[in-house]
C-alpha cells in the first residue's frame, strides 16, 4: 500500500534493459584500431602532466559516476588507474555505479539534490538532452578544452564536437570512435538457408523468402526474433524503411529527412507510400507466421533464443551480431551463421558522437582537473587500456598493440559498467570477433556518407507535450499495426494518421522543419 | 474570544497524557510527510537545477497539459477507478469468505496450512507473476492453448484481446492479496465477543444464520476502515501489476491501461519531474473530493464509521 | 437443547463443513500451484526453462541459480543481518507506536481525535513527490548510507494505525472508563489493558510491519549505496537487474561470450531466498491470530 505513492517514479528494469538494447554498440571495431597504429602519441611520456603551465600541487579526490554494477575487481583496476593518475596529474578518482536496473530514477536525483560529484557518464539515450537543459552540467567551452584536454582536442574530430552541441553549446566529451555504426542488419542460419534451396539473403524479398520458409518446415523454430523492448516502431523499421530509403528519423517521432536533401524537407513517416507498402509486407509475414503473436508482450531473451537454437533469425548492430555469430560457431558450427544487410547500397551514416560520452557536473570544484582526467583516460595508452580492458594478464590478454582476448572467466569480474566513455582511435578488437563482421564493418567505411544535418539536433522543449503523446500513439496504434496483429491495415492506418494528429504531430512538424531550416541557413552563412 | 483560549489551554492539560502519547507519531508524520507536502510545488514550476524546487519559474498548468492533450485522460482515470473498485469489491469479499470459513471449519493444523497457503501469493513479486502469466497465457506455447489444443478446440489469442483483461487483471490482484486480507478479517473475527455466539446459539440460530448476524456485522468496522482507506486511493493505479503483466502491449492498452501506466509511458523518454509531480497532484486532488464525499456520507449514517 | 434442534445443527454443521473445505483447499491450491512452479524452476536449468516453459518438476535438475545467489556467501548473510536488523527494530518500534496512537485515536472522550485522525489521513492522499523526499532525507537529515534511512522514515504508517484503530475501536469503552475510575493514568491503561487485550490485532498489524520491512528495497534503492548496509530484497533486485544489463552489455563488446548467465530460473531462487526466512517464521507467529481472545473472560 505504501509503495503505491512511487509508482510514477518507478521505471523499471525493462526500461533500463530497453534503453541498452539501443546503445549496445559500442564494440572496438577494426577500422578504429588500424587507425591508430600510427597514433600512438598517447603515450605517458608526451603526457600534459608535465606541462607546467598548469597548477596540479593540490591532490584532488574526483568523484565520477558511472552506469552499471561496480565490478568485482573495481579495487584492483582503479587502485592501479589511481596510481597512475596520481602520478601525471595529482588527481586521483572515486568511482560510484548506478545499477542497470535503477539507474535512470538515481541520475536525475543526483543533480535535483546538488549531490557532490564531478563527472557523469552521459549519453544521447542517457537523459544528456533534458540534463543538459536543465543545467546539469557544465558548459564545455573551446578554452578550456584546449587548455586542459590537449590531446583530446588534437584527436577529436571538430564534428564530434558538434553533434554533442545543444544550443550552441558543448557539455560532454564524446567517445571518439573513428567509425561507429549503429547501422543494423540480420543474422540468420545458413543451414536452413541451404536446406531450403534458397537465395542468400541480401534484400528484403529474400528475407521474407527465408522466415516464411522457415515458419512452413520448421516447428519449434520461431522464424524472427524480436528484442524485448518498449520499442516505438518495427523491430525492423530501421533496417526496411529507414537504412534502405536513406532516411534519418528525429527526435522519437515518425519524422525524417532524406539525409541526400539538400533543403532537409521534413515528413511524416506513416503517410509515405514506402510505408505503405512495408505494412503489407509485415502483414504477408505476420500472417505466415514470421513471428510470434505474442511480439507486443514478448518476455523471453532473443540472444539467448537463438543461441538455443529457437529463433532462425534476429536483428541487431554489427558488433552485437559478430558477438553472438561467435558464440554460435563455436557451439554450433554446423549452423553456419550468417550475416546479412537487407540494404547493401544504401548509404551507411556514422553513429552520432554523443552515443557515449563524459560530463562535468555544473557545480564541480574541480572541472579543470576532471577535464585532465577525462583526456589521460581516452588518449594515454596505458590508462586507456586500463579502463576499457582491466589490468593486461588478468583480465585480458593484449595481443600486439590494437587487438586483446578476454580472459574468460575473468573478463566480466572488470567489464561491467559503462567504459565506453573513453572510446577511442585506442579501443582494441577482440580477436575472437568474426571475419564476416570485420569485413562488414570494412565495406561500410567506404559507403560512409557525410551530409549538413548530421550534426543537427531536435531541441524539443517547446514541444514537449507533444512529443510525449505521439510516442504513445505510435506504441498503441502504430506497432500492433506493424506487427500485422490489426486485421485491416488500411483502417489500421487511417485511425494511426488520425491520432497522430490529435497528439500534434503538426505542431513538432512546423517546430522541426523551422529548426532545421535555421541550421542550414547558419551553416550556409558559416561556409 | 479569551473565554475559548482559556479553554483550549484547559483542553490541554486535562489531554496532557493522551497528546504525549501521540506525540511522536505527529512528529514522524510532520517530518517525513508534510514537510516533503511542500514539493507540490514541482508540478506549477518550469524545474531546473539551479533555482531548486523553490527558485525555479512558475508556470501556471502548464505541466498538466500533456495529461490532458490526446483525450485518453478521461479514459484512463475511469479505468484507474473501474479497477479499484473491482479489486476493492471483489477482493474483500473472498477475505471475509475465506477468513470466516477459516475460523469455522477444521482443526488446528489444516486453519494454519491453510493460513500459510493463501499468504503465498503475497510474496511473489508483480515481475515474477508476469513472467508465470506469460507461460500461461502465451499465443504458440502457453499451458492454455496447449490444453486447448489437445482438445481439438481453437487457440485463443489472449495477447492481443483486450475484453479478457479486466477479468485476468482482477483474478491476479484478488489473488495475491487474499491471505494478506484474510488474515486481517481473521484478527477482527478472533475480538469478537464469544458471547455473542453462545447468545445465538441459545436463540436456535443455526450455523449461517450465526455467521450471518454474528460475525457479518462485527467485521463491519474493520471492512468500512479498509473501504474508506481504499477509497482515497481510487484514481492510484497499482503500477507494478499493470506494468508487469500488460507492459507495452499497445493492443491492449484500451481495456487496461491506468493513470499511471499511461503517465509512465508519456515521460518514458523525458523524465521531467514537473511533468509527473502534475499526475501525482492530478490524482490527489481527485482521491481527495472522493474521499471527502464519502466520509461525509458515512457521517451522517454513523459518526463512529468515519475515518474523520 | 431438543433432539430435533441437535439434528438440524449437526446437519447445517456439516454442510458448512464441505462447503469451508471444498472452497479452502480449492483457493489454497490456486495459491499453492504457482509457488511449486517457481520452487521447480529455481531448480531448472536455464536452458531447459528455455526450451519447455516452467513445468511442476524440473525437466533438468539444476543448482546453477542458488550457485549464483550464494556465490558471495558473505555479501548475501551481511544483507540477511541488515534486513533482520531494519525488520526487528522498524516493527518493534512502530507497531508500539502504532497502537498507541491508534489507541488514543480511538478514545471517544479526546476531544480532537477527528482532527488528528485529519491529520494522518491527508498524508495518505497528497505527497510532494520524489525529489523533496529525496532531499529531505539525504540533504537536510544527512540520512545517505545509514540504517536509519530504512528505519525512521517509514516507521509510522497512516494505513495500519487506521486498520488498528478500527480494531481497537472494538474493545469497550466500559474497560477503559471502569480502570479511570479506579486512578489509573491514559498512558497505564494502554499498557496494562490495552495491549494485552489486543493481542491478534497486535500479530496481524506487527506481521504486515514486518513485511513491509522486508520487502522494502525502494528505500534502499534511494539511499543506499554502500555495500555493507544493503538489505536483502536490494541485494537481489540488484543482481537480477545488473545480470540483465551484463548480459546486454557484453553483446555490446562483442567477441565469445561463453558464461551461461542464469536468468528464469534466478528469478525463481530469488524469490525463494528472499521469502524463505518469513515462511520459516510464520507458523511461530500464527498462533496469536488463530487462538481467539475473549474479551467477555475480561469483562466478567
Amino acid at each position: 500500500m505504501m509503495k503505491k505513492k512511487w509508482g510514477l517514479a518507478l521505471t523499471s528494469v525493462l526500461a533500463a534493459s530497453l534503453i541498452l538494447g539501443a546503445c549496445g554498440n559500442n564494440g572496438g571495431n577494426n577500422e578504429a584500431a588500424s587507425n591508430n597504429a600510427g597514433n600512438k602519441n598517447g603515450n605517458a611520456s608526451s603526457s600534459p602532466a608535465a606541462d607546467d603551465k598548469i597548477d596540479t600541487s593540490e591532490a584532488v579526490k574526483l568523484k565520477m559516476i558511472m552506469l552499471g554494477p561496480k565490478p568485482a575487481d573495481y579495487d584492483q583496476v582503479f587502485g592501479e588507474i589511481n596510481k597512475q593518475l596520481q602520478e601525471k596529474v595529482n588527481a586521483t578518482v572515486d568511482a560510484e555505479f548506478l545499477d542497470w536496473s535503477d539507474w535512470g530514477q538515481k541520475y536525475p536525483l543526483k543533480f535535483a539534490a546538488g549531490e557532490d560529484f564531478d563527472l557523469i557518464y552521459t549519453s544521447n539515450w542517457a537523459q544528456y538532452n533534458q540534463q543538459a537543459l536543465k543545467g546539469g552540467f557544465l558548459e564545455l567551452t573551446d578554452d578550456l578544452l584546449e587548455k586542459y584536454m590537449p590531446q583530446t582536442w588534437a584527436a577529436m574530430p571538430k564534428v564530434k564536437w558538434d553533434q554533442a552541441r545543444i544550443n550552441g553549446k558543448v557539455y560532454m566529451v564524446p567517445g571518439n570512435q573513428s567509425t561507429e555504426f549503429t547501422d543494423k542488419l540480420v543474422l540468420y542460419r545458413g543451414d536452413l538457408l541451404e536446406k531450403y534451396k534458397l537465395q542468400p539473403i541480401d534484400s528484403p524479398e529474400t528475407y521474407k523468402a527465408y522466415l516464411e520458409a522457415v515458419a512452413k518446415n520448421e516447428k519449434g523454430i520461431t522464424p524472427y526474433g524480436l528484442e524485448a523492448s518498449d520499442s516505438k516502431t518495427h523491430n525492423l523499421d530501421k533496417q526496411l524503411l529507414l537504412q534502405k530509403n536513406g532516411w534519418n528519423m528525429l527526435g522519437d517521432v515518425p519524422l525524417a529527412y532524406k539525409v541526400d536533401d539538400p533543403k532537409g524537407q521534413v515528413f511524416n513517416m506513416y503517410d509515405t507510400p514506402e510505408f505503405k507498402d512495408l505494412l503489407a509486407y509485415y502483414k504477408e509475414l505476420a500472417d505466415n507466421g514470421g513471428w510470434s503473436r505474442n511480439a507486443l508482450t514478448n518476455k523471453g531473451d532473443t540472444t539467448g533464443d537463438f543461441k538455443a537454437g529457437k529463433v532462425a533469425s534476429m536483428s541487431h548492430n554489427i558488433s552485437a551480431l559478430g558477438g553472438i555469430m561467435a558464440f554460435v560457431n563455436n557451439e554450433h558450427p554446423e549452423w553456419k551463421p550468417t550475416l546479412a544487410d537487407l540494404s547493401p547500397d544504401s548509404k551507411k551514416s556514422e553513429a552520432i558522437s554523443t552515443q557515449n560520452g563524459i560530463a562535468v557536473h555544473a557545480t564541480s570544484k574541480n572541472a579543470e582537473r576532471a577535464l585532465m582526467v577525462v583526456d589521460l583516460l581516452q588518449n594515454d595508452k596505458t590508462l586507456h587500456d586500463l579502463i576499457m580492458y582491466g589490468i593486461a594478464g588478468t583480465h585480458y590478454e593484449p595481443v600486439g598493440d590494437n587487438q586483446f582476448t578476454k580472459v574468460v572467466d575473468k573478463f566480466g569480474n572488470y567489464n561491467t559498467f559503462s567504459n565506453w566513455a573513453w572510446n577511442s582511435p585506442l579501443n582494441r578488437v577482440d580477436t575472437t570477433f568474426p571475419q564476416a563482421a570485420q569485413d562488414i564493418q570494412k565495406k561500410w567505411g567506404t559507403q560512409v556518407y557525410h551530409y549538413p544535418l548530421e550534426t543537427f539536433v531536435f531541441d524539443n522543449s517547446k514541444v514537449l507535450n507533444e512529443i510525449t503523446n505521439v510516442g504513445n500513439v505510435m506504441l498503441r496504434y502504430g506497432v500492433p499495426l506493424e506487427y500485422g496483429l490489426i486485421p485491416d491495415t488500411a483502417k489500421g492506418l487511417d485511425t494511426l494518421q488520425k491520432q497522430l494528429k490529435a497528439a500534434g504531430i503538426d505542431k513538432i512538424h512546423a517546430e522541426l522543419q523551422s529548426q532545421i531550416d535555421a541550421f542550414l541557413a547558419n551553416q550556409a552563412n558559416k561556409g | 474570544m479569551t473565554e475559548r483560549r482559556h479553554t483550549f489551554w484547559r483542553d490541554i492539560v486535562k489531554y496532557r497524557t493522551l497528546l504525549f502519547m501521540i506525540s511522536p507519531a505527529v512528529l514522524l508524520i510532520l517530518l517525513f510527510s508534510y514537510v516533503p507536502m511542500a514539493g507540490i510545488v514541482i508540478a506549477f514550476k518550469q524545474f531546473d537545477y539551479k533555482g531548486g524546487i523553490f527558485g525555479s519559474p512558475w508556470i501556471g498548468f502548464d505541466n498538466f497539459k500533456f495529461f490532458f492533450q490526446s483525450g485518453d485522460a478521461w479514459r484512463v482515470t475511469r479505468n484507474t477507478a473501474l479497477y479499484n473498485i473491482g479489486f476493492m469489491v471483489l477482493g474483500n469479499v473472498l477475505q471475509i469468505a475465506s477468513a470466516i470459513l477459516l475460523f469455522e471449519v477444521g482443526g488446528k493444523w489444516f486453519r494454519k496450512l491453510m493460513q500459510s497457503a493463501l499468504f503465498l501469493p503475497y510474496f511473489i513479486s508483480w515481475v515474477v507473476v508476469g513472467s508465470i502469466a506469460y507461460n500461461f497465457f502465451s499465443y504458440d506455447v502457453g499451458t492454455i492453448n496447449s490444453v486447448l489444443t489437445s482438445f481439438g478446440m481453437e487457440r485463443i489469442d489472449i495477447y492481443n484481446t483486450p475484453s479478457y483483461w479486466p477479468y485476468i487483471l482482477l483474478f491476479f490482484h484478488t489473488w495475491k492479496f487474499l491471505g494478506y486480507g484474510t488474515v486481517m478479517y481473521l484478527a477482527a473475527i478472533t475480538a469478537i465477543d464469544t458471547e455473542m455466539y453462545e447468545a445465538a446459539e441459545i436463540d436456535g440460530a443455526n450455523v449461517f444464520q450465526r455467521i450471518m448476524k454474528v460475525t457479518v456485522p462485527n467485521l463491519a468496522p474493520t471492512f468500512i476502515i479498509l473501504m474508506l482507506l481504499a477509497v482515497g486511493n481510487i484514481f492510484r493505479g497499482d503500477f507494478g501489476m499493470f506494468y508487469n503483466m500488460v507492459g507495452s502491449n499497445g493492443m491492449l492498452f484500451s481495456a487496461t491501461d491506468v493513470i499511471d501506466t499511461f503517465v509512465f509511458r508519456l515521460l518514458m523518454d523525458t523524465n521531467d519531474f514537473g511533468m509527473s509531480s502534475a499526475a501525482g497532484v492530478y490524482q490527489s486532488v481527485l482521491g481527495f473530493v472522493t474521499i471527502l464525499t464519502v466520509n461525509y456520507a458515512v457521517r451522517k449514517y454513523d459518526k463512529d464509521r468515519a475515518l474523520f | 437443547m431438543s433432539e430435533v434442534a441437535m439434528k438440524r445443527k449437526q446437519k447445517d454443521k456439516l454442510l458448512l463443513d464441505i462447503i469451508g473445505y471444498v472452497v479452502l483447499i480449492a483457493l489454497a491450491l490456486i495459491c499453492i500451484v504457482p509457488f511449486v512452479i517457481i520452487l521447480s524452476s529455481s531448480f531448472s536449468d536455464e536452458e531447459a526453462i528455455r526450451m519447455n516453459g516452467y513445468t511442476l518438476i524440473p525437466s533438468i535438475f539444476s543448482t546453477d541459480a542458488y550457485r549464483m545467489i550464494f556465490k558471495y556467501p558473505d555479501d548475501i548473510l551481511q544483507s540477511y543481518a541488515v534486513t533482520i536488523t531494519v525488520t526487528a527494530i522498524g516493527t518493534a518500534v512502530g507497531l508500539f507506536l502504532t497502537a498507541m496512537t491508534a489507541y488514543v485515536l480511538c478514545r471517544k472522550d479526546f476531544k480532537w481525535r477527528n482532527h488528528f485522525a485529519f491529520y494522518f489521513f491527508f498524508t495518505t492522499l497528497f505527497s510532494g513527490g520524489l525529489v523533496p523526499w529525496y532531499l529531505l532525507i539525504v540533504n537536510y537529515l544527512d540520512m545517505k548510507n545509514t540504517l536509519a534511512a530504512l528505519i525512521i522514515p517509514s516507521l509510522v504508517n497512516v494505513f495500519y494505525i487506521m486498520v488498528m484503530r478500527a480494531f481497537l475501536a472494538g474493545i469497550p469503552d466500559a474497560i477503559s472508563e471502569s480502570a479511570k475510575i479506579d486512578g489509573a493514568g491514559d498512558f497505564r491503561i494502554f499498557m496494562s489493558l490495552i495491549l494485552p487485550l489486543s493481542k491478534p490485532a497486535l500479530a496481524t498489524v506487527g506481521l504486515f510491519l514486518a513485511l513491509g520491512h522486508w520487502n522494502d528495497w525502494y528505500s534502499a534503492l534511494l539511499f543506499i549505496s554502500d555495500d555493507k548496509l544493503m538489505p536483502l530484497q536490494y541485494y537481489l533486485y540488484q543482481m537480477l537487474g545488473n545480470l540483465d544489463g551484463m548480459r546486454k552489455a557484453m553483446l555490446g563488446t562483442g567477441g565469445v561470450v561463453d558464461v551461461n548467465i542464469p536468468g528464469e530460473n534466478l528469478k525463481m531462487a530469488m524469490t525463494v531466498v528472499a521469502c524463505g526466512p518469513i515462511l520459516f517464521a510464520y507458523p511461530f507467529i500464527q498462533k496469536y491470530f488463530v487462538q481467539g481472545l475473549t474479551i467477555g473472560a475480561v469483562k466478567g
